[in-house]
């Protein structure tokens, strides 16, 4: 039997946070009142001099948990593999670096880490000690543009498979199935001097079941020349080749990977004021999961704060709110 | 994409060390969505009414107590620039920004993790020295 619980990444309300509008202990109260069974934090967002927390900062964590009787999900985590200028860094700093996240885990009550996208398959065996020391899961996103066909993300997913272990698998960010693109962006490039046909293009992909990032692959890594040839601006020459960040792969990329999927971002863009996500079909791709049996959290990650026109105020309280509100309508109808 | 986030609004001001008027002082968020050791920020540059400064005039801060060079800022692993904390950033000029109005353009960059491409971020904003 599955049971998708709904969560809410705090990085949807990141604006909120860097303005000053709202406090950790602001957001994490709202993320409760939206409705959400769990949190998602990037410590590196939220949680200052992490991951090198104060004894303070800890107990002040388990006290809001506490308060709100969220669970902490997963936490985000980065490998700073280019933190000096000069040189990248040896496998055993990275390894260093990760073990210093796992306890940090460890210590705020979190058993799952999203190591992001293009951590090499190397960290897993070494990490391993100790994910099975402090009961901490790491997991590689799979994000759009870096997904299925990314050797780094391949590299991983086939170390997983091989150590055969209940201690490392696989994060999927739901930008990867995008079936239309992202209104809010488009709005968000047209206002910065964008040609709409370059979305034509892409929406017309999209349509067909393809997306830009297959075409270019199928085209030897290059842009196709008729795409290129909807270009007529500065901005199409600086967002075009970003074009292809929006993959439209079909559920069943699911299919033998569900064994080692822990997680999911639900990425989302615009919840239009007619209930669904403006490029995301969230409903269907909850039906698959409960089909397959999938037994974890589904979490918020609003992104479309991110292409706020200017001049007009962030919508992220109400988006979250929103999705938070689909995704458990969604679940009560599907799961009952 | 982070635009936004570069020159806070009304932190641009002439700064003073004994007596005397050393430079002009600015504030920027990071153009990132999470905090990074400043050995990852991977350059600051600062334009005047359309003119660049040297780049080795700019000295940047976390705390506004330890001011350092952009080579030397690019050792610090130890201290982190923390996601909504400015980073204070200095231009040494003798007399700083003259009475009256300036254009002043802030260009930040940061390396992130897994993107190849630093995210840079600029803003302009009209400068009044009263």
């Amino acid at each position: 039997m599955s049971r998708i619980k709904a969560g809410v990444s705090l990085y949807s309300l990141q604006d909120q946070y860097l303005t000053k509008k709202m406090t950790l202990e602001d957001i994490i109260h709202y993320v409760k009142e939206c409705g959400a069974e769990g949190i998602e934090i990037l410590p590196d967002q939220m949680l200052k001099g992490a991951p090198d927390l104060t004894d303070e900062q800890v107990a002040d964590w388990h006290r809001m948990l506490k308060e709100t009787g969220l669970q902490p999900v997963i936490a985000d985590v980065f490998l700073n593999t280019n933190l000096y200028k000069n040189r990248t860094l040896t496998h055993r700093e990275c390894i260093d670096l990760l073990i210093k996240e796992i306890k940090q885990a460890n210590r705020l009550g979190i058993h799952l880490i999203r190591l992001v996208s293009m951590v090499p398959y190397w960290v897993i065996e070494p990490l391993l000690p100790y994910c099975e020391k402090y009961d901490v899961t790491i997991a590689i996103e799979v994000h759009a543009g870096m997904a299925f066909d990314v050797k780094a993300t391949n590299d991983f997913i086939n170390e997983v498979k091989r150590l055969k272990t209940p201690y490392a698998g696989i994060v999927i960010d739901t930008g990867i199935f995008c079936r239309k693109f992202p209104r809010v962006v488009k709005n968000y490039e047209l206002n910065n001097g964008a040609s709409p046909e370059m979305f034509d293009y892409c929406d017309k992909l999209l349509d067909q079941g393809t997306d830009l990032h297959a075409v270019i692959r199928q085209n030897g890594g290059k842009l196709p020349e008729d795409f290129v040839a909807t270009w007529k601006t500065h901005e199409d020459e600086i967002f075009g080749p970003l074009c292809d960040g929006y993959e439209n792969y079909p559920y069943e990329v699911m299919d033998d990977l569900m064994p080692y999927i822990k997680h999911f971002h639900f990425k989302m863009f615009e919840m239009t004021d007619e209930g669904p996500e403006y490029s995301i079909d969230f409903k269907g791709l909850l039906q698959y999961l409960h089909d397959h049996n999938y037994d974890g959290y589904v979490c918020t990650e609003y992104e479309g704060n991110r292409f706020t026109l200017p001049g007009h105020p962030t919508v992220e309280r109400e988006q979250v709110a929103r999705n938070v509100k689909y995704v458990q309508a969604c679940l009560k109808e599907i799961q009952g | 994409m982070f635009d936004n986030n570069v020159f806070l609004q009304g932190t641009c001001k002439n700064v003073s060390e004994g007596g005397k008027v050393i430079g002009f002082e600015m504030q920027t968020n990071i153009t990132y969505y999470r905090a990074i050791p400043l050995s990852m920020m991977e350059y600051v540059h600062v334009s005047v009414d359309g003119e660049a400064v040297p780049d080795e005039d700019i000295r940047v801060s976390l705390d506004q107590n330890d001011w350092f060079t952009q080579k030397e800022a690019e050792t610090v692993t130890t201290y982190k620039w923390e996601y909504g904390d400015p980073l204070y950033i200095r231009v040494l000029k003798d007399g700083g920004l003259s009475k009256g109005s300036h254009q002043v353009k802030l260009t930040v960059a940061v390396r992130t993790a897994y993107i190849p491409v630093p995210l840079e971020g600029t803003k302009e904003r009209e400068v009044v020295i009263d």
